[in-house]
């Protein structure tokens, strides 16, 4: 079989085989939700928030809570291999090992964005704004995958540590401060009406860091996880 | 990988193989050759470097330096020729909230083999495991999860099977259940390299022996030879 | 032994003479600025430890590709030693801007794309210790330490236009109006010193960063001979 194809077979597999693990224990998407929810309650006294949210606090809202839901999915997901070796598992398979990195990243994606999704129409409730927009769905999709592109590289890199419980918050967080900001600006802008094209620039970060991201995971997955 | 060559001049041919840690070698210029149809138990010291010769092996650890041929192709240049190897390490490798089958069929998907079902229940079967294969693999005892470990390792059908410690941990009974396995397995077609701290009657089972000392393979000889190397047998005396 | 090189030792000697052959002309030979007064003189040293952060930064990465090519130790003690220097320089460009902005806008803090960007990256060194600190052999400390700071480098434009665009979008209003930009032309006898401060600064860089890798370098020595 051509070994592209069995690459991308063996990616699948992987993002098949999270959800599957995902779907029987369950201890993944519902713990990244409700800590989202608990950081929304937090943000809200702390910040002494209106129930009258302007666009932008919502929008800053939204992707903190992200952030943080995200980081414990990232963790949760490595730790996952890490247990029993899996981890070997996939490394000994016969193809390039980003396809590890890949179906690692897809499905950190899409437990990411379920996240999301379930968060739209909780903060439109709480705060009365109307947050389904199509924009700001993609804007959710790019700035996600960005997010969860580099926190699948970084993850890997922070298991092989003693302090890999807090590590990975430590270094994801500073290099992902321009995902979040120009996720956080594009979101504000839509929820505030403003038209996708006067919000080009950061829709052009946003894939600028997804690009530069997968191409990074592509380079270095193997280096780290290669004793 | 799919069908089995029974090539007689398969080889693995480890040359020159060294591996630092702290700066210091832990092995050193190591070269070793086994043959089709080779069963050869590798034996030396706690610490010696008997898992991490290997897990280079396995291409789970790069070398500093040094070449491994698998087949007369280098391993470091073709990823593909893992599908020749299979691994059965300290650790299981499972996913401890999958069942047995779900692993199995994970596995099966990796490597892309053929009729994956029908593999997955023959290799169940023949583990042993047939009544259990639907249970979370966090349900199984060591020796069953010891059984499933070889199941996967095997079901590629790899040319290379290497064992690291593998009877660590079983009862008797699962250790016997390994022995009947690994004669099955040895023959022409297979190469089998198995670190044992504490050899023993595998000795009986085995064609060579390889001697793992400071980061050199010592003595690599048949393992009907070794009375002919009195610190071998010695050595071997102590450990039993 | 290691014997200190002689071109080491030269770099000692001048360091320190351009070093206060610069200080001199900044203190004394350039023209005091008009509207902001001799504090502005700050503004030379802090641009040239800006500069050094940032450099330092870019041959920490090159080393880490360094020793990903090569798997030489040495790649490593370069990189180690740059971060560290970096460390410092970033350290002093951010205590100068800050001095150099209280008495001029009336404020510590500004953030300003530069100063922001500098202070997210003393914490992305930071966190390269912290990576470093939890794993177990030089070998790992190396391979990992090289791809954070490789994927690090690469973040640093994706923060600077970040931020910049979010500024650009949410001004700040400083005491004496514009939007805390630093633009101010420079006379001729500004640029030389300006100039000539970079070079020295470069210069000091060089020297301590090799400074630094001897001392790796010595380290490592003695743990050999240790062992």
């Amino acid at each position: 079989m051509k070994p592209m194809l069995h690459y991308l077979r063996v990616t699948w597999q992987i993002f098949r085989k999270d959800i599957r693990v995902e779907w029987r224990g369950r201890q993944g998407v519902p713990v990244m939700l409700v800590f989202a929810l608990l950081v929304v309650f937090l943000f809200n006294f702390a910040l002494q928030l209106s129930p009258n949210l302007q666009a932008g606090l919502a929008a800053g809202l939204l992707w903190v809570a992200l952030a943080f839901a995200s980081t414990l999915g990232l963790n949760r997901s490595i730790s996952l291999e890490r247990e029993s070796s899996a981890l070997d598992g996939l490394l000994l398979v016969p193809v390039d090992r980003s396809a590890i990195y890949f179906g690692k990243a897809l499905s950190n994606f899409t437990f990411t964005t379920l996240v999301a999704l379930v968060l739209l129409p909780i903060l439109s409730l709480f705060y009365q704004q109307n947050m389904f927009h199509l924009p700001l769905v993609l804007v959710i999709l790019l700035g996600v995958g960005a997010y969860t592109g580099l926190g699948t590289l970084l993850a890997a890199l922070s298991i092989q540590s003693r302090t890999r419980d807090v590590l990975l918050p430590i270094l994801l967080y500073p290099l992902a401060l321009p995902i979040l900001i120009a996720s956080v600006e594009a979101s504000r802008g839509i929820l505030a009406g403003q038209p996708l094209g006067e919000l080009q620039s950061w829709i052009y970060l946003l894939l600028a860091a997804d690009i530069l991201f997968s191409a990074a995971g592509l380079m270095f997955f193997e280096t780290i996880l290669e004793e | 990988m799919f069908p089995i060559e029974t090539d007689p001049s398969f080889q693995i041919v480890i040359r020159e193989l060294v591996k630092r840690y702290h700066f210091q070698p832990v092995l050193n210029q190591l070269s070793l050759t086994l043959a089709d149809g080779d069963f050869c138990i590798l034996v030396g010291a706690n610490g010696a470097g008997k898992t991490t010769l290997l897990r280079i092996l396995a291409t789970l650890v790069r070398p500093d330096r040094g070449e491994i041929y698998l087949g007369g192709k280098l391993i470091a240049q073709a990823p593909e020729l893992r599908g020749e190897i299979g691994y059965i390490g300290h650790q299981p490798m499972f996913y401890n909230d999958l069942s047995a089958v779900e692993n199995l069929r994970h596995y099966a998907h990796l490597y892309l083999c053929p009729d994956p079902e029908i593999l997955i229940q023959n290799a169940i079967q023949a583990a042993g495991l047939g009544a259990a294969q639907h249970k979370p693999v966090r349900t199984f005892s060591r020796g069953m999860q010891q059984r499933l470990s070889i199941a996967r390792a095997l079901l590629h059908d790899p040319h290379l099977l290497l064992l690291d410690e593998p009877y660590t941990g079983l009862d008797t009974e699962a250790a016997q259940s390994l022995d009947e396995r690994l004669q099955h397995l040895h023959q022409p077609g297979r190469i089998i390299l198995l670190a044992a701290h504490q050899p023993g009657r595998l000795l009986k089972m085995a064609s060579h022996i390889a001697w793992l000392q400071d980061g050199k393979i010592s003595h690599h000889i048949p393992a009907a030879s070794i009375p002919e190397v009195p610190a071998l047998q010695a050595y071997l005396r102590e450990e039993a | 032994m290691h014997k200190k090189p002689s071109l080491l030792s030269i770099l000692d000697i001048l360091s320190i003479l351009l070093f206060t052959a610069v200080l001199i002309l900044i203190l004394f030979f350039t023209p005091t600025e008009l509207t902001m007064g001799p504090v502005q003189k700050v503004f030379y040293f802090h641009v040239a430890s800006a500069w050094g952060g940032m450099l330092s930064f870019i041959l920490a990465a090159a080393a880490g590709i360094g020793y990903l090519v090569t798997r030489k130790v040495r790649w490593d003690w370069l990189s180690l030693s740059s971060v560290e220097v970096g460390l410092v320089f970033g350290l002093i460009a951010i205590l100068s801007g800050m001095i150099w902005a209280q008495p001029i806008w009336n404020t510590w803090w500004v953030w300003d794309p530069r100063l922001t960007t500098t202070a997210i990256m003393e914490i992305i060194y930071l966190a390269y210790f912290i990576l470093r600190s939890g794993l177990d052999t030089p070998e790992t400390r190396a391979r990992l330490g090289a791809v954070y700071v490789i994927v690090s480098v690469i973040t640093v434009p994706l923060t600077f236009f970040s931020i910049r665009l979010f500024r650009t979008i949410h001004p700040v209003v400083i005491a004496t109006g514009g939007d805390g930009g630093s633009a101010f032309n420079m006379t001729p006898r500004m640029l030389l010193a300006f100039i000539a401060s970079l070079v020295v600064f470069t210069l000091i860089l060089a020297d301590l960063v090799w400074h630094r890798y001897r001392l790796a370098q010595l380290q490592n020595t003695i743990e050999e001979e240790v062992n």
